[in-house]
């Protein structure tokens, strides 16, 4: 016979079950609102990408393909760490969990040093708008934009992951302190879904900030 | 669900062909396909996130009611982009008064 309480079953609910399935709906509805968020944002990137054709590919042909490629990489790492550590917690191997999101936030904190060496080198080249901007391209104003496009996007995708390496590093001292068990790890699960979210968001940035303007 | 977790064999799996995408997408950016580039980067990253959301996010063994609020949010989505991209693509065909 399972201790009610070790399910952590809240009164307004009639079962673990529905109580887990509330919490994932509700995370689930708060990713409908990010891809809002962020489907505004690249909707504007494709009007002005259309309009301005030839200074968005000058602006990507500029991107450090290297770097990008491996933060690509570092972030998939990260969503099979954090993928791994609740399967861990799930089979009842809580250690094995703990050590797979300290390891997620590990990789999260590598990206978010990865992005910002490149945004220093981008302020090194004088391809800061609003800072310093400098481009003997003829379509300088355009690239301009390009740029100002990069940092908004990638810079809300850069304080999603922040909020992400947080709630991770929340959930390892959590996982260490014994609160989650196979029958009750619904917050694992739920920042697991902000975690794989915020990954889709990169893989789409990656495509469109360093993919595009590399045959240039 | 509860207790319907994928198998380790399977999130392996999903990072294997995750990467393998990722080095695809890389190689076919370095051909020049004019517009088919930003096509084929964007074609690519859909397989990715669709791949994220099946396999590291369980999308699919998820209740109805879960399965619905992502329809709506990709048909929001495509609603805001189509509408959008319909009123600029269209411009330019024709003149139009004030312009």
């Amino acid at each position: 016979m399972t201790d009610p309480s070790a399910l952590m079953l809240r009164e307004q609910f009639g079962t673990p079950e529905q109580q887990r399935e509330s919490a994932t709906f509700g995370m689930w509805i708060f990713l409908a609102t990010e891809v809002m968020l962020f489907g505004a944002l690249f909707t504007a990137f494709a009007v002005y990408r259309m309009k301005y054709p030839l200074g968005f590919d000058e602006g990507s042909a500029d991107m450090n393909i290297l770097l990008g490629s491996i933060n690509t990489a570092v972030l998939i790492a990260s969503s099979l760490t954090m993928a791994l550590s609740i399967h861990a917690v799930a089979i009842n191997k809580q250690v094995r969990g703990y050590l797979l999101l300290l390891a997620t936030a590990a990789l999260g904190l590598v990206f978010l040093t990865i992005k910002f060496v490149e945004y220093y080198q981008h302020y090194e080249q004088h391809k800061a708008p609003g800072i310093s901007f400098v481009s003997d391209k003829p379509q300088a104003a355009e690239m301009q934009m390009f740029y100002v496009f990069y940092f908004v996007m990638t810079g809300f995708h850069a304080i999603h992951m922040t909020i992400g390496v947080c709630l991770v590093l929340v959930l390892a001292l959590r996982t260490a302190a014994g609160s989650f068990r196979p029958a009750y790890h619904t917050p694992l699960e739920a920042v697991g879904l902000y975690w794989h979210f915020v990954d889709i968001v990169w893989v789409f940035l990656f495509a469109i900030f360093y993919i595009s303007g590399l045959h240039g | 669900m509860a207790g319907q977790v994928l198998s380790t064999k399977s999130y392996l799996l999903t990072f294997a062909a995750l990467l393998a995408l990722t080095f695809t997408t890389v190689m076919v950016g370095y051909i020049d396909l004019g517009w088919g580039s930003m096509f084929m980067a964007v074609l690519i990253a859909t397989m990715k996130a669709i791949l994220i959301a099946s396999f590291f996010m369980h999308a699919l063994l998820e209740a109805k009611l879960v399965k619905l609020v992502i329809a709506g949010a990709l048909l929001w989505f495509l609603i805001m982009v189509t509408l959008t991209l319909g009123d600029y693509v269209t411009r330019a065909w024709m003149p139009y008064p004030g312009k």
